[in-house]
């Protein structure tokens, strides 16, 4: 096991500005109390509110880990939660499912000085959570633990991350699991129509495969040791802390556990997607009452300057709730959807943004059309100063509002520095977003909103639609398994 | 549970540090003020200075329980109608409007009176009915301002905002920067003394669409709702919170207005605050608003109990999904001594990987995908259930599931738990009690609803205590008790086309 080492790491810490902010308001008297009676809500008068957003500090190990710690005393917890540059998207070509399967393996098959069995026990005993998990373009892991038991938690999960044992019946559980979970997906219209989209819209990219019966046949255990040795480096991974322990303890524990983590090379980057999908219409078929419909395009990223302003722009589309188009359109107008709306998500080096509905079979092509009229009509020049000022204000104001523990507070600082944006990402974020003008609105629109460019995917009982699609202008696909 | 002896010291180490008596730093008891407005408004006020920020529950003992036979749906379909405005919130102006408002009343009640003829329904009437009913809707719409809650909370700063409609109540709630509670007061108070029901017919497609997704195409949901009918054959919990589809495309304004009534009633009504507040002037704020509410009380509806269960119920499901099932037993609900008792039952069952159930079935045997127990379905102002969920693994079956989840029954009927494994679970809960303590709007949540149901929001800083003193013994009764076959309700979910 890794006993604590005499050694004395260098520590580099950088302390980041505070940034203060101040929430500006209209200053008044306060309402009287006699004969009371309430205010126009628009009028009301607050108090202003100032307050600091706490400052995670960052600390680099020797070995290029790299730690946000943010202490919090109320309760007797800390939080540990990492994110390791990896991903489904680096799945070796045919044999997909190949990461999941690592970082489930990794938690569930023992490590070099422990067998399974025994880490289970001592981490349910102690009431300890740990989770790794694979996304596309990531893995995160979770740990929560009583402050008490910090020591012997985080020596548990530095075994995991750094000398997992894959042992052979927990890799074999498995792919039986992941081979019942795909069996499963079908069952669940809107996760199979979500993951087909996903496949059609990065066709010819490695995000685009998914793992499949043939795919998992053909992984073997050392491909998982071979995918963690290539990710899972310490200057790979990066570590946010919260609660409650201090910032010396803190790295004073994460030396002793990680600090023998050897570095390796890094892994090569997989560039954006480069080739755009044919857009189209595709169908696929299952015999239900309610259809679900996904549409959308490739579009700006977070390093574009016209972020900020596609970012109102959807938020008006159908992000932004109840007021937004989408959802006032094809729910409370029309009663065709309960849920409907936009999507945008925004990598540091390209954009994807789209917009759904899931309404009853014979009202279909009904709500796909009136979810791209709705967007034309903001190409339009249509959006008015008031609904741009109300996304301004929600998206700033939820923006810094949403993080109210402190777990939230050094996740979001950690996740800056990972996407590697400017450190001051967070602060410049509200000002960039006040600058947005109409102008740059219906510009932003304008320059990338193209009908013509929508891949389109609808899952539903492709018999009884309001109308039968015209003959050949869909493509009808049959979910690989 | 066998254990090698390596691992004995670890577990000594831990008995001791995690079971040495209350004292984590937290004392709700000291820290929650609790107050009854004059009119019987009850408030709890929490202080917590983590952030700028403040979470406001309104929660409303009513829910779908409440609701008459026939009328199943009501409640959440009032639900969604707060969100409409008021007659000062949305409106351009409330007298013209109002006399719109009564006209689409009067078409919509006409329509559904002549679609609920059926085949002896006259369609051209049903047609220009429809086509009324679609003008007037379309008039209505220059009277009025939409989602103008909606604007009103996300404008300043609202986080979350939702509403969820439970069997035993309704709750209201919304995250908001510390210095605007005033806004929810006026927004809160407003609604419940002057809503306004606008587009009514369209928020009934609204839910109509909901039961599609949440039931009719989710196999979960289909199975769920079959699973709860069967088990309550009398008690209102045998109902969906959604409403059956013939209740919800019927249901009426009326219908709304009932439970509306119900939630007027201020012994109906608890409010949490919990976040960066200053107690004093926050209870000063609340009263000004919500003061004006009339005192009175409410007469419930008589609620028939489900009468003593003597047989098991066995339903099956046909459904173009893979196989899972659910199996339910009757038990007293919170504050009974066996409900903390359940608790233990359901973490030492699956909570975790080394739980009795997960470990056999997922890990062990190989035979399951996954499996939970949950204490206290659907809902805890009446006795309720301990269920087990569980989906078979291909080409297994949920007979077979049954059958092993019945010999871990068996042997929790016979065998006392060892001492290690109990207090691994009181580990368990212990963690999840604490971590539910992190999140102003969890405890918003939280102690609003122990204090709508029990009349007292100590039952959740009391809960370690009682959870410490359920021994072996009393698992080992309530087993007995509750966990027979002719107190049972067993679903299974069968592939359609197999």
């Amino acid at each position: 096991m890794y006993n604590a080492s005499s050694r004395i790491f260098r520590v580099l810490l950088i302390t980041l500005l505070t940034c203060v902010f101040i929430v500006p308001v209209k200053t008044g008297r306060a309402a009287a109390s006699a004969d009371f009676s309430p205010p126009a809500p628009d009028q009301i008068q607050y108090e202003p509110l100032h307050f600091e957003l706490p400052q995670a500090q960052r600390v680099v190990l020797d070995n290029g880990i790299v730690l946000y710690i943010l202490e919090n005393h109320e309760l007797p917890l800390v939080h540990v939660k990492a994110l390791v540059k990896t991903g489904t998207m680096h799945d070796p070509s045919g044999k997909e499912g190949t990461a999941e399967l690592t970082a489930y393996v990794m938690r569930t098959g023992g490590t070099s000085a422990l067998k399974s069995s025994n880490v289970d026990n001592e981490l349910d005993f102690m009431a300890a959570a740990v989770t790794i998990t694979m996304s596309m373009e990531s893995a995160q892991v979770g740990f929560s633990v009583l402050n008490s038991h910090l020591e012997r938690g985080l020596d548990l999960l530095a075994q995991m991350l750094i000398h997992p044992a894959f042992e052979q019946d927990k890799f074999e559980l498995a792919r039986h699991l992941k081979n019942e979970e795909i069996r499963r997906i079908k069952d669940d219209p809107q996760r199979l129509a979500f993951q087909e989209f996903n496949r059609l819209i990065y066709q010819n990219d490695p995000r685009g495969r998914f793992p499949s019966y043939t795919s998992l046949a053909n992984i073997h255990r050392q491909d998982l040791i071979d995918f963690h040795r290539r990710f899972f480096l310490p200057n790979n991974t990066m570590f946010a802390v919260s609660g409650d322990v201090t910032r010396d303890d803190a790295v004073k524990i994460f030396t002793r556990y990680f600090g023998r983590w050897n570095q390796g090379t890094l892994p090569a980057d997989i560039p954006p997607p480069s080739q755009r999908p044919r857009a189209a219409v595709y169908l696929i078929n299952k015999e239900i009452p309610q259809s679900t419909i996904i549409s959308g395009q490739f579009t700006v990223s977070k390093n574009n300057p016209d972020f900020y302003a596609f970012t109102v722009m959807d938020f008006i589309a159908g992000s932004g709730g109840f007021p937004s188009r989408i959802l006032s359109t094809v729910r409370n107008n029309e009663g065709l959807a309960y849920s409907a709306g936009s999507f945008y998500r925004a990598k540091p080096d390209y954009g994807f943004f789209g917009s759904y509905a899931f309404t009853k079979t014979s009202s279909t092509l009904k709500a796909l059309s009136l979810l791209d009229s709705v967007l034309e009509d903001i190409k339009s020049d249509s959006v008015t100063a008031r609904e741009l000022d109300w996304a301004k204000k929600a998206i700033n104001d939820g923006f810094i509002f949403s993080f109210s523990t402190s777990e939230q507070i050094v996740w979001q600082q950690m996740n800056i520095a990972y996407e590697k944006l400017s450190p001051d990402f967070l602060i410049n974020y509200r000002n960039q977003i006040d600058r947005v003008t109409l102008k740059d609105l219906n510009n932003a629109a304008d320059k990338y909103l193209d009908k013509k460019k929508n891949v389109v995917l609808i899952l539903g009982d492709s018999k009884k639609l309001d109308h039968p699609l015209p003959t050949g202008g869909f493509t009808l696909i049959t979910p690989e398994e | 549970m066998k254990l090698p002896n390596i691992f004995k010291p670890v577990l000594i180490l831990i008995f001791i540090l995690l079971v040495s008596g209350p004292g984590y730093g937290f004392d709700l008891k000291k820290k929650v003020l609790k107050e009854k407005l004059p009119n019987g408004i009850t408030v709890l006020l929490l202080e917590r200075h983590l952030s700028p920020t403040v979470s406001l529950y309104i929660r409303y003992r009513v829910g779908a329980v409440d609701e008459e036979k026939g009328e199943s749906g009501a409640a959440h379909l009032l639900e969604h109608m707060m969100f409409k405005g008021t007659t000062s919130i949305g409106s351009k102006d409330y007298e013209a409007e109002k006399k719109l408002l009564d006209e689409i009343e009067k078409t919509g009640q006409r329509l559904d009176r002549e679609k609920q003829k059926g085949r002896n329904g006259d369609s051209r009437i049903v047609e220009q009915l429809s086509a009324k009913l679609k003008a007037l809707q379309n008039e209505h719409k220059s009277y009025f301002i939409p989602n103008e809650i909606d604007r009103l909370y996300t404008e300043n700063g609202g986080l979350d905002m939702n509403a969820s409609t439970g069997q035993d109540f309704t709750a209201y709630h919304v995250s908001l920067p510390a210095n605007k509670i005033e806004l929810w007061a006026r927004i809160e108070s407003d609604r419940l003394l002057h809503p306004v029901f606008r587009e009514f017919y369209t928020e009934r497609d609204v839910v109509m669409e909901e039961r599609r997704q949440r039931v009719e195409t989710d196999p979960d949901g289909k199975l769920y709702e079959e699973f709860m009918n069967a088990a309550y054959g009398t008690h209102p919990y045998g109902r969906p919170i959604v409403g059956w589809t013939e209740d919800l495309m019927n249901l009426s304004p009326h219908a709304l207005r009932k439970i509306m009534q119900r939630y007027r009633a201020p012994q109906n009504i608890v409010i949490a605050v919990v976040g960066d507040i200053k107690p004093e002037t926050t209870l000063q704020l609340i009263e000004k608003y919500f003061g004006k509410i009339p005192a009175g009380e409410q007469t419930n509806n008589m609620i028939a109990a489900e009468p003593q269960q003597t047989e098991e119920r066995r339903i099956s499901v046909k459904f173009d999904a893979n196989p899972s099932m659910i199996l339910g037993f009757h038990k007293p609900n919170t504050p009974s001594k066996d409900d903390y008792v359940f608790d233990v039952l359901e973490t030492v069952l699956t909570r975790g990987r080394t739980s009795r159930l997960y470990n056999k079935l997922v890990t062990s045997m190989q035979i399951a995908q996954n499996v939970s127990a949950v204490n206290g379905l659907p809902a805890a102002r009446f006795p309720n259930l301990f269920a087990i969920f569980a989906q078979p693994r291909h080409p297994h079956t949920n007979a077979e599931l049954e059958e092993k989840i019945q010999q871990e029954i068996d042997l929790l009927k016979k065998q006392p738990i060892p001492d290690d494994e109990l207090i691994k679970a009181k580990n368990n809960i212990k963690m999840t009690y604490i971590q539910s303590l992190d999140s102003n709007s969890e405890l918003a949540s939280i102690l609003s609803y122990y204090e709508a149901l029990l009349g007292n929001y100590q039952y959740f800083s009391d809960y370690l205590d009682h959870i410490d003193q359920v021994t072996v013994d009393d698992i080992l009764k309530a087993a007995n008790t509750y966990l027979n076959k002719n107190n049972r309700t067993t679903a299974f979910l069968n592939k359609i086309k197999e």
